[in-house]
């Protein structure tokens, strides 16, 4: 009973983090045809600006909500700088991922320089701990758990049932089309990388509340949020989401009868066998569109 | 000379064109090719001492891995994320083979090469089916992979520990140690002109010009009877030869093993001299690893603000000139060039 709890709980968190992390590079992806390797370091930006304001005396209340507006600027800031400038040449996809991986080492590093190595913690969303199935549990992890699936029922009605949601899907399915009913498609590509980075941040601000936050923080969850959006096909957004939860539970699962070791290995190996059977990735239709 | 610039010079006026292979005619692109490299054979003449040397060999080794780098990820169009991977390969083998089998070290080093070269045809089989951005992620996925085998399997790769002692190579009797690096500088740069060779006589060959049709227009080059699945496994497999060899001297040189080969901040480097240098033109690519190497080297004295100078600098070459040094240098020659007619 107690193994079954653990890896239900460990899923459910895991899949929680991956699920913020795969769906702002899912959005980018859909909308500007991108992929935005700067986005774990969005996710470290989020959390030491989080832990700056809680230093300077703010409420954790006040401070994470400034945290994850502070990100959305930082993203439209870096579409306007590295992305926008490229958009139309003929090998925009390569040359962003070069221009993006080193806007990541430059905020990576001016992180390293203004806050030092030393590794920090911001406080937890709910402090304390409880048992839950014989498994011993905080409440930060339980909200996180909680919170999430709100944030992206949101994003979903955000993308679904509000007029700048539809302009963005209806970018991301055709853009020509998009400049032709007159939506500034400019202006929507800042919000998309807008929305990812501060759900990035976000994402950053749940694991700093549990983890120490350290300037190669993101390194990881951007590997894994990788791995969630190639496994759940990157054109869409519930794709990711599904195939979030399902690698959580997958980890939980192997390290509890693997062992901690050989769960990255194993991932992979299920990762690349998945793609050649199904290249478009498991929850995906062929087509280029959001949610 | 005005034959020679002019259709340069009107490649690059018009961006989206590909470079085709064969435009600069073989034998002054031989002469130059010569030149070129005799001119980094007397280098060590002028750099007498160690570690000018040092920064020299690791240029070499830069080199070789970004312009096979080059050649799928430019001239093949298939966005090999792996590449690195293939290094580490290299790496270890040699590791591997010269430290537990006892390899002889020059046969090591050979064989690390056709080891990376079965590695990359394995990592051909996923990626047949897929396209672009796909690419990218399966490769990238491979490359985690191989990295988390070799840390799960530290009874023999030394997990992330490393492996130390590796032994050396050696040329007869001479002494590698107490040459003042010279030996190690020629071997590095013999590999480098075996490997630029390799490239050029490729991508100028039938079956480069193929994998230049599969990357600009696949449909047609497909319907022309280009087969996909074997020139993309041999465009890997080309490109990953002189890769692995590079990790295995790497190894030789260096002495020892880490999984640091298999991380980001490596990739990242290689990958900015790919694109800063300007993809499908292999030189481009052998150009930027110098530059980028010595422009480290020299903003030493900067501690940490040296890499966000450096990613500063990455981001200005690749806004202004997206085809890379490469195009700044046609573009800055053309200029000139033309200016040279002009009153003539």
């Amino acid at each position: 009973m107690s193994a079954l709890a653990e890896i239900l709980f460990g899923g459910l968190f895991q899949g929680s983090l991956y699920a913020m992390m795969a769906v702002g590079l899912a959005l980018v992806w859909t909308t500007i045809g991108v992929f935005n390797f700067s986005h774990g370091v969005f996710m470290m930006l989020g959390a030491y600006i989080a832990w700056q304001l809680v230093e300077l005396g703010l409420p954790a209340a006040v401070a994470f909500p400034i945290a994850v507006v502070v990100m959305a600027g930082v993203g439209w800031i870096l579409q306007a700088s590295v992305v926008r400038p490229l958009i139309g040449r003929p090998n925009i996809v390569l040359v962003v991922v070069i221009t993006t991986l080193a806007a990541g080492s430059l905020i990576e590093n001016g992180a390293l320089t203004v806050w030092g190595p030393r590794s920090k913690q911001i406080p937890a969303l709910i402090a304390g701990n409880t048992t839950i199935g014989g498994v011993g549990v905080s409440l930060h992890q339980i909200a996180i758990i909680v919170i999430t699936p709100l944030i992206l029922a949101a994003l979903w009605m955000f993308l679904n049932r509000t007029r700048l949601g539809l302009a963005l899907r209806a970018v991301a399915q055709n853009e020509d089309a998009g400049h032709l009913v007159g939506l500034n498609v400019t202006a929507l590509y800042g919000l998309a990388f807008a929305i990812a980075a501060s759900l990035a941040g976000l994402a950053g601000i749940f694991m700093g509340g549990y983890r120490f936050m350290s300037p190669v923080m993101g390194s990881d969850p951007l590997l894994k949020a990788l791995i969630v959006v190639v496994f759940g096909g990157i054109s869409s957004i519930s794709g990711p989401i599904f195939a979030a939860y399902l690698i959580g539970f997958f980890e939980a699962a192997c390290s509890y009868y693997f062992g901690l070791y050989w769960t990255p290995a194993l991932l992979f190996g299920v990762l690349i066998l998945t793609l050649m059977v199904r290249p478009e990735g498991i929850f995906a239709s062929r087509s280029r569109g959001l949610a | 000379m005005t034959d020679t610039t002019s259709p340069i010079t009107r490649g690059h006026a018009e961006a989206a064109t590909p470079i085709a292979p064969g435009r600069t005619p073989w034998k002054q692109e031989a002469i130059g090719f010569v030149l070129g490299f005799a001119l980094l054979a007397l280098l060590p003449l002028i750099f007498g001492d160690t570690y000018a040397r040092h920064i020299l060999i690791m240029a070499f080794i830069y080199a070789i891995v970004a312009s096979n780098w080059d050649l799928s990820l430019g001239y093949g169009g298939v966005f090999n994320f792996g590449h690195l991977a293939l290094f580490g390969i290299g790496v270890y083998a040699y590791s591997l083979l010269t430290k537990l089998a006892e390899f002889d070290p020059w046969i090591a080093l050979f064989a690390s090469g056709v080891i990376a070269t079965l590695a990359a045809i394995l990592v051909t089989i996923p990626i047949l089916r897929l396209k672009g951005i796909y690419i990218i992620l399966v490769t990238f996925g491979f490359a985690q992979l191989v990295m988390q085998v070799i840390i799960s399997q530290s009874a023999i790769t030394g997990g992330t520990q490393g492996l130390v002692r590796i032994p050396g190579l050696y040329v007869f009797d001479h002494n590698m140690v107490r040459d003042g690096k010279s030996a190690y500088f020629y071997i590095a740069l013999a590999l480098l002109v075996a490997s630029t060779l390799f490239l050029r006589v490729f991508v100028r060959s039938r079956a480069g010009a193929s994998i230049v049709a599969l990357r600009d227009n696949e449909e047609y080059a497909v319907s022309r009877g280009v087969s996909i699945v074997r020139q993309r496994m041999l465009t890997l497999a080309a490109s990953a030869f002189f890769t692995g060899i590079a990790g295995a001297f790497y190894a030789a040189y260096q002495r020892n093993a880490s999984i640091d080969v298999f991380g980001m901040s490596l990739a990242t480097i290689i990958l900015s001299m790919v694109l800063l240098g300007g993809t499908s033109t292999i030189y481009g690519a052998i150009i930027a690893s110098f530059v980028l190497t010595i422009f480290a080297e020299w903003m030493a004295d900067f501690g940490a603000w040296r890499p966000m100078i450096t990613a500063v600098l990455i981001i200005g070459v690749m806004l202004a000139y997206p085809s890379g040094l490469v195009g700044m240098i046609k573009a800055s020659w053309g200029a000139i060039a033309g200016r040279l007619k002009r009153p003539g």
